[in-house]
């Protein structure tokens, strides 16, 4: 059974290039160029090409407005990484430093909503729709469909807790002053997080991969971090970092901490290699631990709890601790990033930096709107809820609806709605 | 301040040493004289010491001064023979030299060497306050080093790291430092000018190259089997290679981890392509040309070859060591251990 299209509906692809190409009409002007942009290269995904376009360096701020002003890319990123000859292919641009990003995604991040927005698009037509997709598509009788990442509210937050919890890693262990640490939203799901700083530019991509491990707490061994049991006079006890030490320490006895404090029985129960009655005997005991930790030593408080579930424990505290970076993005030196101000493909909104110290109240779905003006009237094929500003739209299901421009224009970015008449 | 002449024998590539050296305004051609006899000597057994023990020795019985000159006329000796092994073994024995004296040396040598020469950022801490710890040391110049040390206890996650600084204890600063001076030595030696040596010397280097050749072929490295044997395949790429021939999806990095070890084992880019072809987005050019890539056929040239164990833990590749993976750092490695074996 087809479904007939009504004439005056029609595939929003013009209209969104015509659209980004107005906002880079009026706005060219305002994006800055990152520092040294003369030695970055700079790389473009176009509307009708799947390809990216790269190795293009520009010498002068005008000739990179001029150049996406006449190309109207869907996509604009910069190398995080400096050549002495940017142009020229990968093996011969010669290649000075990089600066150090990492990449918080909330595609790597598990979060309880994602199979609640789950969306499909039709690669053989213009059909979509929410949830698990058909075995063939109704309208075009293809068999061939594309998972689509929903904007979601609690993926973003998340994300942003998770950023939050690098900058302290940053700032705390690495020593970054937090001036130095600039944050980009990436005009999708997740953000970025850059840092400029001189020391860093010549950093291999093992030193990387080290730090990278550091905020993962990859190959983090407990006993090199104070947890471990010794022998006294009085038999076998253990001993473990507190809860102000610095570093790893620190982070895995604040992290324990929060376990004892907020894990149910249940939750207990689940965490690997904890065994009912163990959990049972922690959590009957939990305020007498709690306690010992202001005044005496936590880890050996309880009889029957030994060295062997503390390492559980810790390694669930270590699980929860560490950020959910994509490990790719800053171990490899050659990366490109998008660029700030410019709009993501995906969603018509923009990147957006904040310095790290404004991460708390940024509110991307509304500071990075990119259309505020006006308002549309669109055919919605399948959304599900979702905000933009202060606003919240749908679900909607095969509806004609009025939109205001931010709004129409993501929709039509994840091929979710068509133009009307 | 390095000052004193045992300074400049126990590290006679700091700056004062070579300056030192600079002044006595000595000429190649003076050394086959006999008042430097016992100098060229030495510096034939630094390279002999370095050859068979893998260790320079200590050597202050004959006088500072011998143990000074003799380093930048082992380094003459080395680079004339311009050989990378030799290169590569007699920068480390003198660093190992280096290390066991630094560990025994006071912490303000060890600060100096690390400032003046290599520039780091370090500083002593108060013992009665930091107890273990002797050194805080920059993370950004312990990462120029600890890396390439395999042990847990250097992983940066397993350092107590404050404000941007790696807490050290003495011997793990003897470690980094003596790593630092290994490369310094190795620089050096790289590009150490070539000069004119005359009968005498070309006769003393002859004798090393002997020694070199016997010490060479005793080593012959172990050549890599023809045949594939997938018997002998590390967990990893076990499990890597399951996933690609049952359809299942297969990271960027998982594949390049594949290619580069099928590469590497000797599979043909023919053979490796055609067993990408059952994946659903399977497209041959694309394919090609990054088969090719990691081949080294293509692009910069580079033939790649698999990341280390430690990088596939940290991209999540690696399912966990089985018994033989203990000790073991690299997946070929993995697989040429597991042939020997095979076939014992």
């Amino acid at each position: 059974m087809r479904i007939q299209r009504v004439k005056a509906m029609k595939n929003p692809r013009e209209f969104i290039v015509q659209k980004f190409t107005e906002y880079y009409r009026e706005n060219a002007n305002n994006i800055a160029l990152p520092t040294s942009y003369k030695k970055r290269e700079f790389g473009f995904i176009l509307f009708d090409k799947r390809v990216m376009l790269r190795h293009k360096a520009f010498v002068e701020p005008r000739f990179f407005r001029d150049f996406i002003k006449s190309i109207t890319p869907s996509d604009v990123y910069h190398s995080a990484a400096y050549y002495k000859q940017p142009s020229r292919k990968m093996g011969k641009k010669g290649w000075i430093g990089t600066d150090l990003i990492f990449d918080i995604d909330s595609d790597h991040i598990r979060t309880p909503c994602k199979v609640e927005h789950k969306y499909w698009t039709c690669e053989g037509c213009d059909q979509a729709g929410v949830g698990k997709h058909p075995p063939v598509c109704s309208q075009c009788g293809g068999s061939k469909f594309k998972m689509v990442a929903w904007l979601c509210e609690t993926c973003l937050e998340t994300a942003k807790s998770e950023a939050l919890k690098l900058i302290d890693f940053l700032v705390n262990d690495f020593g970054f002053p937090p001036q130095d640490i600039e944050v980009c939203f990436s005009g999708h799901r997740g953000y970025h997080i850059h840092i400029e700083r001189e020391e860093i530019k010549q950093l291999d991509q093992d030193a990387r991969k080290e730090i990278v491990d550091y905020v993962l707490g990859t190959g983090l061994k407990v006993s090199l971090h104070g947890l471990m049991e010794v022998i006294r006079r009085t038999g076998k006890k253990v001993i473990g970092p507190d809860l102000n030490d610095p570093g790893w320490g620190g982070k895995i006895a604040r992290g324990v901490y929060d376990i004892l404090v907020t894990y149910s029985l249940q939750q207990l129960k689940e965490i690997n290699g904890i065994n009912k009655n163990t959990a049972s005997l922690i959590y009957s005991h939990r305020d007498k631990i709690l306690k010992s930790w202001n005044n005496g030593n936590p880890w050996g408080s309880i009889k029957g709890i030994g060295i062997k579930t503390w390492e559980k424990l810790v390694e669930t505290s270590v699980d929860n601790q560490a950020v959910s970076i994509d490990t790719v993005v800053t171990i490899d030196i050659h990366r490109l990033i998008r660029m700030p101000l410019t709009l993501h493909g995906k969603t018509g909104l923009k990147v957006i930096s904040v310095p790290s110290k404004s991460l708390e109240r940024l509110d991307p779905l509304r500071d990075a709107i990119a259309f505020s003006k006006g308002t549309l009237k669109v055919y919605v094929l399948a959304a599900h809820r979702f905000r933009i500003g202060e606003e919240i739209y749908g679900p909607y299901r095969k509806e004609t609806v009025k939109l205001p421009m931010a709004a129409a224009i993501y929709l039509f970015c994840k091929r979710a709605a068509l133009l009307t008449d | 301040m390095l000052v004193s002449k045992e300074d400049f024998a126990k590290y006679p590539f700091i700056i004062e040493a070579v300056d030192y050296v600079k002044s006595l305004d000595l000429k190649t051609d003076e050394l086959s004289q006999p008042e430097f006899s016992a100098v060229v000597t030495r510096a034939e057994t630094r390279i002999e010491e370095a050859l068979i023990d893998g260790i320079t020795k200590w050597e202050s019985r004959s006088g500072y001064e011998i143990e000074i000159l003799s380093y930048p006329v082992a380094v003459i000796f080395v680079s004339n023979i311009d050989d990378n092994y030799l290169k590569r073994r007699y920068a480390l024995a003198e660093a190992k030299r280096v290390q066991a004296l630094l560990k025994e040396d006071v912490d303000e040598k060890l600060i100096e060497i690390a400032i003046s020469v290599f520039r780091w950022n370090v500083k002593s801490l108060p013992l009665e306050v930091y107890q273990p710890f002797d050194f805080s040391l920059s993370f950004i110049d312990y990462l120029r080093n600890a890396p390439g040390f395999h042990d847990y206890r250097w992983k940066l996650v397993n350092k107590r790291l404050i404000n941007g600084n790696v807490f050290l204890q003495k011997d793990e600063f003897s470690r980094l430092i003596s790593e630092e001076v290994r490369k310094h030595i190795e620089e050096t030696i790289k590009t150490s000018p070539k000069v004119e040596l005359d009968i005498l010397l070309l006769q003393r280097i002859e004798r090393i190259k002997q020694r070199l050749n016997l010490r060479k072929e005793r080593i012959r490295i172990n050549e890599q089997p023809q045949n594939i044997i997938s018997a002998a395949y590390p967990p990893c790429i076990k499990q890597i290679y399951d996933f690609l021939i049952s359809g299942q999806h297969i990271s960027h990095v998982g594949r390049f981890t594949l290619t580069s070890f099928l590469l590497n084992v000797g599979m043909k880019v023919d053979k490796l392509i055609e067993l990408y072809t059952p994946i659903s987005d399977f497209n041959l050019r694309l394919t090609r040309y990054q088969v090719e890539h990691i081949a080294g056929v293509r692009g910069s040239g580079t033939k790649y070859t698999p990341p280390s164990c430690e990088t596939l833990k940290t991209h999540h590749i690696c399912p966990g060591p089985d018994d033989l993976c203990t000790n073991i750092k690299h997946p070929l490695a993995y697989y040429r251990r597991k042939i020997r074996m095979i076939r014992k």
